[in-house]
């Protein structure tokens, strides 16, 4: 057994067992992170295989999740498929509408490409609204999830683990379908599309093939979404959804199969977790997002696999000095940042600005954050980020510095080797 | 007729509007093969700024001020964002502006709070140049409309006529060529990020206070630009000027149009049939005028997909 | 020597007001071996273009066994049996070398919608892209990522990838560019072996090449074909001494 096969056992075990240890919110939460890892993982294969950046991939989502609440009402609420098999509505609604689109957009490449996914997103969501019919204006639609195959579906825990099964075989048909023919072409399709059209394929009918594919299993992911609330609104439309999943897979890396399921999981984890902290969320995953594009382009992923060339480069030892400072730079200027926007969202809200014209003139009431009170006029306050990010960018020098003398240390040794072995270098 | 004449030019100043910041993008397209997806948030920003400034320093100053701020920052994210990741390829550089576009709007909402702000015409423009037909025409937007083509006229002899501007188009055309002849082309390329953005800005504090200044403002006005120069052609400065022009007279038209598809089904005795099946067809055009464009551009993707004035290839 | 398969009568392209090619005729005949030469800008790779569907013609007309491809679309182009490689090099760079061919082999297979079959468990695409391997010496690059590997190895992977449709017609755009004297020798024979019972028509400079190689040479100067023959004809040819070889023969 491969050490990744170990490592995929594992995580398949610990999601297997994890409803025992988690409470009902918790649990929501992995439901969620489940379906953002499907919903990256089905945007990778257009973005990252095909090589065609989409920026409307919401549309698909939402028509999933709309045909798989329809599925679910049809016939007076009993349904149309038994409950653990809804999530096919979707696959069959996100399909469809991305034949639709697909079969216009991929007429262009390139920065064209993207602008028609983003303007045909865009159509949708301007036009779901007035459609009552189909999206349920703005209440939306509801639905039940009727009991099937002697499941109640009542409780979180079974439709964690109903969406459990299907993100792993859809995954698992995500990867097996890079092993395929088409599969092998789609990569063709992002390095050279000229070339392959000289090779005798019809180039449109195979982007549209890979836009319905990825499309199809956003659709599942929409449709898994609705399993799980039973509810869906146009909301599904908007392009903030489709925002999240560009930033999300990209956050987890673009080069490796897992990195946009480790990127989804991870930002929705956290987006979980920091809901009731903070209001910035999305500026943080932003400015993430930003961050990545600019110094790790191959996302977190990339930067494991980038750290682990570099320990077989430079051995474990010289390395870890490296990481701790890179480590420590990360979480200083990540406090530093943290700390100034929560500070200024805090500061220049409307109730606290309310607060402070009511009191007397001049005097700033103090701002609680991270259990303190500070006050917003005193300097001290605005002097820990700075600090903190001084400090968080010393270190990071510190971390390049170390990395450079690494490189210098194993080119001087690569000379000394190549100069006691003079016959070779001939 | 009067109503027609109204929404023509009401859509003739919309399409203006629409046209100075895609002249931006376009330009920068041409010159950077980059689609800057934070073009968009240029024409927000001039408006923000231009709404913090008119406190300070009046409304003439702010719309002064505030395109040259956004210029600031275009020359920032030109020079210590995307000439950092060049190396990796236009497809990073298109997500790298995403993200940006993504960032300024998130910062917007935590400064100015995610609703919209009170940025408002001033008074003493706030009259009517002229009535048609017992409706007065508001004198703001024969304004907007003016500076909009005020500000062609400059660019246009700016770009023909000036030493600056050949080198400016030459290093569009043949950057390298442009380098060898001693040019400075990586300035050059910062500049015209700047102006493209300042240019934006220059829209967005203008437009701004006859619209409205929200955190989304950014997003409905960008995909808007990118209809504009699908349909248009990109690269093409009269491409996008056609297909503003065209956008804005078609949008302002169809808000007025309350008929439906189902209208047209009557011409061939189908009402009955188009009103039982509802949906699409029962749709009122005026409802929809917001997606009209759209639809406009799958019909050009699909008879003719360079744009309408777009080279093929 | 058979009938033409392929012929061009009359051709002409245009770019705006500039024409490029200015009428040319010309018989690719089955099984023959022909080279296009002439001076650089003398429109040879534009015949390339227009005959493989790059571009298409903006008059006259290219017969492929009785058909009119002029415009046709590159895809259906190749699948009636006409393959061609670039002048500039055009693989997939990030991908295998193994992986380039493998995605040349797939198309004869009609794998080009498969999703439900893996590719690594086809035998006979495997096989076929390790003989095509083998064929122009790449076997130990096979895992070599393609965009890395040498100028002179990427031209090779260019011509196994153009034989491996199984072509009726091969066009070769200057497969030996940056070749060492002893890879242009092992190219030359090695495309003298895999085109025995198919047409070729090459654009080469290396004039022992073509003339060692050819069959029948033609002549293209400034978008016309003036003169067609056996390579001691056009050797002998006056007008093209004077219009092209010059020296070079002479020599």
């Amino acid at each position: 057994m491969k050490p990744v096969h170990i490592l995929l056992l594992g995580i398949v075990l610990a999601l297997l067992a994890l409803p025992s240890f988690l409470t009902p919110g918790l649990v929501n939460a992995a439901i969620q992170m489940l379906i953002a890892a499907l919903f990256a993982s089905a945007y990778y294969l257009l973005c990252g295989q095909a090589g065609m950046l989409s920026f409307g991939h919401a549309a698909y989502f939402g028509m999933g999740a709309f045909a798989t609440i329809h599925a679910m009402n049809a016939i007076g609420g009993t349904g149309l498929l038994p409950t653990p098999l809804m999530p096919l509505a979707g696959a069959i609604g996100g399909g469809a509408f991305g034949f639709f689109a697909g079969y216009f957009s991929t007429k262009r490449t390139g920065t064209y490409f993207a602008m028609i996914t983003l303007a045909i997103a865009e159509l949708v969501h301007a036009l779901a609204p007035h459609l009552k019919a189909l999206f349920g204006g703005e209440a939306g639609v509801s639905a039940t999830r009727m009991p099937a195959w002697g499941f109640t579906f009542g409780s979180t825990n079974e439709v964690y683990y109903l969406t459990l099964a299907w993100v792993a075989l859809c995954l698992t048909l995500l990867y097996l379908y890079t092993r395929t023919p088409l599969g092998r072409l789609t990569l063709g399709l992002r390095e050279n599309t000229h070339r392959l059209r000289f090779l005798g394929y019809n180039t449109h009918g195979l982007a549209i093939c890979v836009f319905v594919v990825s499309a199809m299993f956003s659709g599942v992911a929409g449709g898994l979404l609705v399993v799980s609330n039973e509810a869906a609104n146009y909301v599904l439309f908007d392009a903030h959804l489709s925002a999240s999943v560009v930033l999300n897979t990209y956050i987890g890396g673009v080069r490796v199969f897992l990195g946009p399921i480790l990127g989804a999981s991870l930002m929705t984890f956290f987006g979980y977790a920091v809901s009731d902290l903070t209001q910035s969320w999305l500026l943080y995953q932003g400015a993430l997002f930003v961050l990545v594009m600019m110094y790790m382009p191959n996302g977190l992923a990339g930067l494991f696999g980038q750290i682990g060339q570099w320990r077989s480069r430079f051995g474990l030892a010289a390395l870890i000095p490296f990481v701790l400072l890179a480590l420590g730079a990360g979480l200083l200027v990540g406090g530093g940042g943290a700390f100034a926007i929560e500070m200024l969202q805090r500061f220049l809200s409307q109730d606290y600005q309310a607060l402070a014209s009511a009191n007397a003139a001049g005097t700033w009431p103090p701002i609680r954050l991270f259990k303190h009170d500070w006050s917003p006029a005193a300097p001290g306050t605005w002097l820990v980020p700075a600090t903190l990010l001084t400090a968080g960018a010393g270190l990071a020098v510190l971390a390049r510095q170390w990395l450079r003398r690494l490189v210098q240390r194993e080119e001087s040794n690569r000379a000394a080797a190549e100069a006691s072995v003079p016959g070779d270098a001939a | 007729m009067d109503w027609l004449l109204v929404s023509v030019m009401n859509g003739v100043v919309y399409g203006l509007l629409l046209f100075m910041v895609s002249a931006g993008l376009t330009l920068i397209f041409g010159m950077m093969g980059v689609l800057n997806f934070a073009h968009a948030s240029f024409y927000m920003l001039g408006a923000y700024f231009a709404f913090s400034l008119q406190a300070r320093i009046g409304f003439w100053g702010a719309i002064l001020v505030a395109p040259i701020i956004v210029g600031a920052v275009g020359v920032v994210v030109e020079r210590y964002f995307l000439r950092r990741v060049h190396q990796y390829g236009h497809a990073h550089e298109l997500l790298l502006t995403f993200g940006l576009s993504f960032m300024i709007a998130e910062l917007v909402k935590l400064f100015y709070g995610n609703y919209p702000v009170n940025y408002r015409i001033p008074g003493s423009l706030d009259f009517a140049a002229f009535a048609v037909g017992g409706l007065d025409y508001p004198a703001y937007r024969v304004l907007m409309g003016g500076v909009a083509m005020a500000m062609f006229v400059l660019i246009y002899l700016l770009l023909t006529r000036t030493r600056v501007g050949i080198i400016v188009r030459s290093a569009i055309y043949k950057p390298r060529m442009a380098e060898a002849l001693g040019h400075n082309v990586p300035l050059v390329f910062m500049g015209v990020f700047g102006v493209g953005a300042a240019l934006a800005g220059l829209a967005g504090a203008v437009a701004g206070a006859f619209y409205t200044t929200n955190p989304n403002m950014a997003l409905e006005l960008g995909v808007m630009v990118f209809v504009v120069v699908v349909v248009g052609g990109l690269g093409s400065l009269g491409g996008a000027m056609l297909a503003s022009i065209l956008i804005g007279t078609i949008t302002s038209l169809s808000v007025g149009i309350d008929a439906s598809l189902s209208d047209l089904f009557a011409l061939f005795g189908a009402r009955q049939w188009a009103e039982g099946v509802g949906g699409l067809l029962t749709l009122k055009v005026s409802s929809t005028a917001g997606t009209i464009p759209f639809a406009l551009m799958l019909l050009i993707l699909l008879v003719r997909p360079h744009g309408l004035l777009g080279e093929k290839g | 020597m058979s009938d033409a398969i392929l012929t061009l009568r009359g051709l002409k392209k245009s770019f705006g007001d500039i024409e490029i090619i200015r009428g040319v005729d010309l018989d690719l005949l089955g099984g023959e071996r022909h080279a296009l030469i002439g001076p650089n800008g003398a429109g040879k790779s534009t015949i390339f273009h227009l005959i493989s569907g790059n571009i298409a013609p903006t008059a006259g007309e290219i017969m492929f066994a009785g058909k009119q491809i002029g415009g046709a679309q590159p895809q259906a182009i190749n699948h009636l049996g006409i393959s061609r490689s670039f002048q500039i090099t055009n693989i997939f760079p990030r991908l295998t070398t193994f992986e380039n061919l493998r995605l040349a082999v797939m198309r004869a297979h009609g794998l080009q919608y498969n999703f439900w079959r893996l590719v690594d468990n086809n035998r006979r695409v495997r096989e076929q892209t390790e003989r095509l391997l083998e064929m122009v010496r790449l076997q130990a690059r096979a895992d070599s990522i393609a965009g890395e590997m040498s100028y002179s190895e990427q031209r090779s992977l260019e011509i196994a990838m153009t034989l491996a449709s199984d072509p009726r017609v091969i066009l070769l755009d200057e497969p030996m560019a940056g070749m060492s004297r002893d890879e242009t020798e092992y190219t030359s024979n090695l495309i003298r072996e895999v085109t025995k019972g198919r047409a070729l028509m090459i654009v080469e400079h290396d004039m022992d090449v073509v003339f060692s190689l050819s069959e029948r040479v033609s002549v293209l100067v400034y978008g016309q074909v003036i003169a067609t023959g056996t390579p001691e004809e056009i050797r002998r040819n006056a007008s093209v001494k004077e219009a092209y070889l010059g020296e070079e023969v002479a020599a």
